[in-house]
C-alpha cells in the first residue's frame, strides 16, 4: 500500500515534469523584423503560431508593451482575451518606421515541419490592421530564410541560434 | 490699441483652451516626476564620453553568446540585449566599462505610460492629438501674448524684469510668476506644438536608414574588433544604440545609431560601409523630446514640472482677475438720458471701477439718479448736472484701454447745457508717470465752455484711503451730498477731532478777508499745504480750509461769505476760543524738496499755504510768488509780512495783480507776461504751485498748456505726472 503511494506520487511528479522536459525539446530562433519606412505611431506586432486550420495555438512574441493596444490586433486579441498567458517574457517595445528588432523566439521542434504556421500581424493606432502582415509555412527552409512582408513589416528573417 | 489686442487675444486663447491646458499641466505634473525616479536609479553611468564603441564591443562578445542589441538611453543608462553562455535571454542595464549587469531592465511601468497616452491624446487617438496639439500650439501664443502685455506693463523691453507694482495676489503673482515662467513655459510650448506636428503627420520626419552596396563589401583584410578604426573614434556619450550582425555573414554588418547620424560598418574588416546624416528634422524632434520630457536632465524635468504647477496658477489667477473685472461692472438703473450724476470710469486691471461702482451705489442710495460708465461711452447725457471721473492711467501715461477715445468724443460732443465735473486719478507714484491721464482729461476738459470744475483734480497714491477721503470730503462739500462710508473706512467720529485754540483773529478788512492763527493744544502736526476740515454745525457738514504754517501756528486765510456757514462760524472766533477740528494730510501739495526753484501762483485767501511755505524756506529755495486781489487793500493783509519775508530773502520776487483797480489785471495775465520765465524754469526742473479759486486755476492752465507745448515740447499733463505743477484749489 505504502509502495502503491510512493509510486503514485513518482508518476505525479514525473506527469508534472512532463512539460519541462518538454521545454527542453524548444529551439531558439533570432527572429529580425525589419519595418518599412511608413510615419506615424508606433506599430504593435505579434507573433504567433497558427495551425494548419489557421486557428492560434500560441503567442511568440510581441512588440508593444501597453496592452491598452492590444485590441487593435483584431483577431490576436479574440484570441488573447479568451486565452490570457503571461506574455511579459515574450514582450518588447513597438516599432516604428525604418527600426528593426532581432528577437529570441523559442519554438517547439515538434512544430517544425508539421503544417504549422507564422502570423505576424500588425497594427498602427489608426491606420490599417494587416492580419497576415506576414504569414509563413513553419519548415525548416523558412527558419533560414528572408520573407517579404506585406504591410508595415518589409521583411522577416530567422537564424537559428 | 495694440495693448487691447494683447489683452484680449491673451484672454480668448486662455479661455479656448483652459480645460485643455488643465488636463495636459495635471498630467504633465505627473510625468515630469517621471525622468526623476528613473534618475533615482543607480544604473546611470557618469563617463560615457570615456568609454569607446571599441572597449565595449570586444568585453561584450566575450561575455555574451550573442549580442543582439546595445542602446544608450537618454538617461544614460546602457542597456544590452543578448543572449548569455547558457542560452537564456538578457535584458538588462550593464556597466559600460566592464559589461557587467547592474540590473535588469523593469516592465516599463503602467502608470506613467498610461499618463503619458492621456497627455498626448487623452485617449482619443487622433482627435486627442490634434486638440493637444492645438492646445500646445495656442499655449505658444498665450506666451506671446503675455510676453508683450508684460513688456507694455513695465513700459519697455528694458525694464522687463524692474520691480513690478504690487495691485491685488491674482494679479501681482500673475505678472510675477508669469515672467519667470514665461521662457519654460514657450518652451515646453515650441517643442510641444513641434511634437504633436510630427506625430499628426504634419511634418514629415521620415528615417532613412543605411543604404549599402551588397556588391561592394569585402571580407577582407580581417581586423579584431577594437582595431576599428570607426569604433575607436566613438565615444558611448554619441552612441543611440548599436545593433550587432544579424548572422556572420559578411552580408550582415553593425548598424551604429549615433545621435546624428547613422553608420554601417563591417564586421569583418570594420570598413564604414554607410553613413546618413539624419535630416534636421530628425534632430529637431530629439531637441523637442529632450525639452519637452526632461528626460536627459533632471534639473530640467524640475523646471518642467515647476512650470506646470505655474500653468494651473495662471489658470487660477487669470480667471480670478477676470472675474474681478466682470463682477464689478454695476447694473444702472436708470437711463443715461434721465440722469443727473454721470460717472466715467477710465479703468485697465478693475479697481478704479470698484471706486466708481461704491460712489454710484452710494448716490443712488441717497435717491440720486446716477448713471455709471466707461469713458469711451462718453455722449451726450441730456440730464447730466455732473460728470464724476475716475480714471487710472497705463504704461506710459497713457489712457486706459476703456477711456482711449474720450478726449476726442468730449470735443465732439459738448452737452447742450452748462454742466461741472470733478476728476480722481488713480495711480501709483512708484510709476513717473503718475496720473498723467487724469490730468490730460483735467486739462481738456478746463478748455471747454459748457463744463466748469466742481472742485480740483485729486489724485490717489496706491488706493490711499486718505487720499480717497480728501477727494470725497470736497466733492461732498460742493455737491452736499454725504458720501457716506466711501472710501471704506470708519465713519470719522467727533472724538477723534482734536481741540485747537485760537491765538487771534485779525477781524475782516473792507474787502470781507481776515487771518486767523490758531494754536494746537498739543504738538502740532500739519504741514503749510494740509488742510483744516472744520464743523461748524456739528453735523456731517464740513469746511476745509488751506493751512499755512507761519511762527509755529496754523495760519488761516478767510474771506467772508454772505451766510458762509464755515466763514461764518470762524469769523465769529475770538482769541482763545476752543476749536473742535482735524487736520487732512495733504501731501501732494506740500513746498518741494528738491526743486531748483518754486513758483507760487494764488488769487485771494489761495495765499494761506504759500505764506506759511515761504516762512518754512529756511533752505531759501527761490521762490518766485505771483498772487492776485481785488486791490490793495486786500493786499495789505499780507504786505508786512512779505516784505519781511523778502528782506530775509525767504521769498525772491512777489508780483502782484489787482483786478478790481483801472488797470485792472489778473494773476494770469502776470503769468503771460512771464511765459519764457516760466518754460525755462519748468526744463529746469522748478515746480509750480497753485492755489486759489478754480476759475484762476482754469484760466493758468490754458495759458500753461500752451507755454508747455510751444516752449517746451511737452504738454502741461508731462509736468503735472512728474510733480513739477501741483495744484490745490477750490
Amino acid at each position: 500500500m505504502n509502495n502503491l503511494i510512493k509510486i503514485s506520487l513518482l508518476f505525479c511528479a514525473l506527469v508534472f515534469l512532463k512539460p519541462t522536459n518538454s521545454s527542453a525539446q524548444n529551439a531558439k530562433y533570432k527572429c529580425m523584423i525589419q519595418m518599412t519606412n511608413y510615419m506615424g505611431e508606433g506599430a504593435y506586432i505579434v507573433v504567433s503560431l497558427i495551425d494548419a486550420k489557421s486557428q492560434y495555438v500560441k503567442t511568440l512574441y510581441v512588440l508593444g508593451s501597453d496592452k491598452k493596444w492590444y485590441n487593435s490586433l483584431k483577431e490576436w486579441h479574440k484570441y488573447y482575451a479568451k486565452k490570457p498567458s503571461n506574455i511579459s517574457a515574450i514582450t518588447g517595445a513597438s516599432l516604428t518606421g525604418g527600426d528593426r528588432s532581432v528577437s529570441n523566439i523559442d519554438i517547439e521542434k515538434s512544430k517544425i515541419n508539421a503544417g504549422f504556421k507564422l502570423r505576424f500581424e500588425s497594427a498602427v493606432e489608426d491606420k490599417e490592421y494587416f492580419v497576415k502582415d506576414l504569414e509563413i509555412p513553419l519548415t525548416t527552409e523558412t527558419l533560414s530564410a528572408k520573407s517579404e512582408g506585406t504591410g508595415f513589416i518589409r521583411y522577416v528573417r530567422f537564424s537559428p541560434n | 490699441m495694440t495693448k487691447t489686442l494683447w489683452r484680449y487675444s491673451h484672454l480668448t486663447l486662455a479661455i479656448s483652451s483652459f480645460l485643455f491646458l488643465l488636463l495636459a499641466a495635471l498630467t504633465g505634473i505627473i510625468l515630469s516626476v517621471e525622468p526623476i525616479t528613473q534618475k533615482a536609479k543607480i544604473y546611470g553611468v557618469h563617463n560615457l564620453d570615456e568609454v569607446t564603441v571599441a572597449d565595449l564591443l570586444p568585453k561584450l562578445k566575450a561575455k555574451y553568446d550573442e549580442v543582439t542589441t546595445i542602446s544608450v538611453e537618454s538617461n544614460r543608462f546602457v542597456q544590452i540585449q543578448a543572449i548569455d553562455k547558457s542560452g537564456d535571454d538578457v535584458k538588462a542595464y550593464i556597466d559600460p566599462r566592464t559589461g557587467n549587469v547592474l540590473g535588469v531592465v523593469g516592465k516599463k511601468n503602467e502608470f506613467f505610460q498610461w499618463i503619458t497616452t492621456f497627455h498626448r491624446s487623452l485617449f482619443l487617438h487622433e482627435t486627442g492629438r490634434f486638440f493637444i496639439g492645438l492646445t500646445a500650439f495656442l499655449l505658444m501664443l498665450i506666451a506671446i501674448s503675455g510676453i508683450m502685455l508684460t513688456i507694455q506693463r513695465q513700459r519697455g523691453f528694458r525694464r522687463f524684469f524692474s520691480k513690478i507694482h504690487k495691485d491685488g495676489f491674482s494679479q501681482y503673482y500673475h505678472v510675477v510668476l508669469g515672467r519667470i515662467l514665461l521662457i519654460p513655459i514657450f518652451i515646453i510650448a515650441i517643442s510641444g506644438t513641434y511634437l504633436s506636428l510630427n506625430t499628426l503627420g504634419i511634418l514629415k520626419t521620415v528615417k532613412e536608414s543605411v543604404d549599402v552596396n551588397l556588391d561592394l563589401i569585402k571580407s577582407a583584410p580581417e581586423k579584431k574588433i577594437q582595431d576599428f578604426a570607426a569604433f575607436k573614434n566613438i565615444k558611448l556619450v554619441e552612441v543611440e544604440s548599436i545593433e550587432f550582425p544579424f548572422s556572420e555573414d559578411v552580408e550582415d554588418y553593425f548598424i551604429l545609431k549615433l545621435k546624428d547620424r547613422e553608420l554601417a560598418v563591417n564586421q569583418i574588416t570594420g570598413d564604414v560601409l554607410a553613413e546618413s546624416k539624419y535630416p534636421f528634422n530628425i534632430l529637431l524632434t530629439n531637441l523637442s523630446l529632450d525639452l519637452h520630457t526632461g528626460r536627459t536632465n533632471i534639473l530640467w524635468a524640475i523646471v518642467l514640472g515647476i512650470s506646470c504647477i505655474g500653468i494651473l496658477f495662471f489658470i487660477y489667477s487669470g480667471f480670478a482677475i477676470t472675474l474681478k473685472r466682470i463682477s464689478i461692472r454695476t447694473k444702472n438703473k436708470y437711463r443715461s438720458a434721465e440722469c443727473k450724476y454721470i460717472i466715467l470710469v477710465g479703468s485697465e486691471n478693475g479697481s478704479t471701477y470698484a471706486y466708481a461702482s461704491a460712489i454710484h451705489k452710494l448716490l443712488l442710495k441717497s435717491g440720486e439718479k446716477s448713471y455709471l460708465t466707461a469713458l469711451n461711452n462718453y455722449g451726450i447725457f441730456e440730464q447730466a448736472e455732473q460728470l464724476i471721473i475716475l480714471t487710472s492711467t497705463y504704461g506710459l501715461g497713457e489712457a486706459p484701454v476703456n477711456a482711449s477715445r474720450f478726449i476726442k468724443l468730449v470735443a465732439e460732443y459738448p452737452q447742450k447745457q452748462n454742466i461741472l465735473y470733478s476728476v480722481l486719478g488713480f495711480g501709483s507714484r512708484a510709476y513717473p508717470d503718475f496720473c498723467k491721464f487724469a490730468f490730460d482729461i483735467h486739462n481738456s476738459l478746463s478748455k471747454q465752455s459748457w463744463i466748469k470744475p466742481l472742485i480740483d483734480i485729486h489724485t490717489v497714491n496706491d488706493k490711499s484711503p486718505q487720499d480717497l477721503q480728501l477727494w470725497a470730503e470736497s466733492w461732498a462739500q460742493q455737491s452736499e451730498i454725504k458720501l457716506t462710508g466711501f472710501p471704506e473706512l470708519k465713519i470719522i467720529k467727533p472724538t477723534l477731532l482734536k481741540r485747537f485754540i485760537v491765538q487771534s483773529n485779525s477781524g475782516t478788512n473792507t474787502e470781507g478777508t481776515f487771518q486767523l492763527k490758531i494754536n494746537s493744544s498739543g504738538k502740532l502736526k500739519a504741514k503749510s499745504g494740509d488742510l483744516l476740515a472744520i464743523y461748524p454745525a456739528n453735523d456731517h457738514r464740513e469746511r476745509l480750509y488751506s493751512i499755512g504754517i507761519v511762527d509755529n501756528a496754523i495760519q488761516l486765510s478767510v474771506r467772508l461769505h454772505h451766510d458762509g456757514l464755515g466763514s461764518g462760524y470762524l469769523n465769529n472766533l475770538k482769541a482763545k476760543d476752543l476749536l473742535q477740528a482735524k487736520v487732512l494730510k495733504n501731501p501732494h501739495f506740500y513746498f518741494p524738496n528738491k526743486a531748483s526753484k518754486v513758483i507760487m501762483i494764488s488769487n485771494g485767501t489761495g495765499i494761506a499755504p504759500f505764506l506759511g511755505m515761504i516762512d518754512q524756506n529756511v533752505e531759501h529755495t527761490p521762490c518766485f510768488l505771483f498772487c492776485g486781489f481785488r486791490n490793495k487793500l486786500s493786499y495789505d493783509l499780507y504786505n508786512d509780512f512779505l516784505n519781511d519775508q523778502l528782506s530775509k530773502s525767504k521769498v525772491s520776487q512777489v508780483n502782484v495783480a489787482y483786478s478790481r483797480v483801472v488797470n485792472k489785471q489778473y494773476v494770469s495775465d502776470l503769468i503771460s507776461l512771464e511765459a519764457e520765465f516760466i518754460s525755462k524754469s519748468l526744463m529746469d526742473a522748478a515746480v509750480i504751485m497753485i492755489c486759489g479759486s478754480l476759475s484762476m486755476q482754469k484760466d493758468i492752465v490754458k495759458i500753461l498748456e500752451e507755454v508747455c507745448l510751444t516752449k517746451t515740447g511737452h504738454p502741461l499733463s508731462f509736468y503735472q505726472s512728474r510733480n513739477q505743477v501741483l495744484t490745490d484749489c477750490y
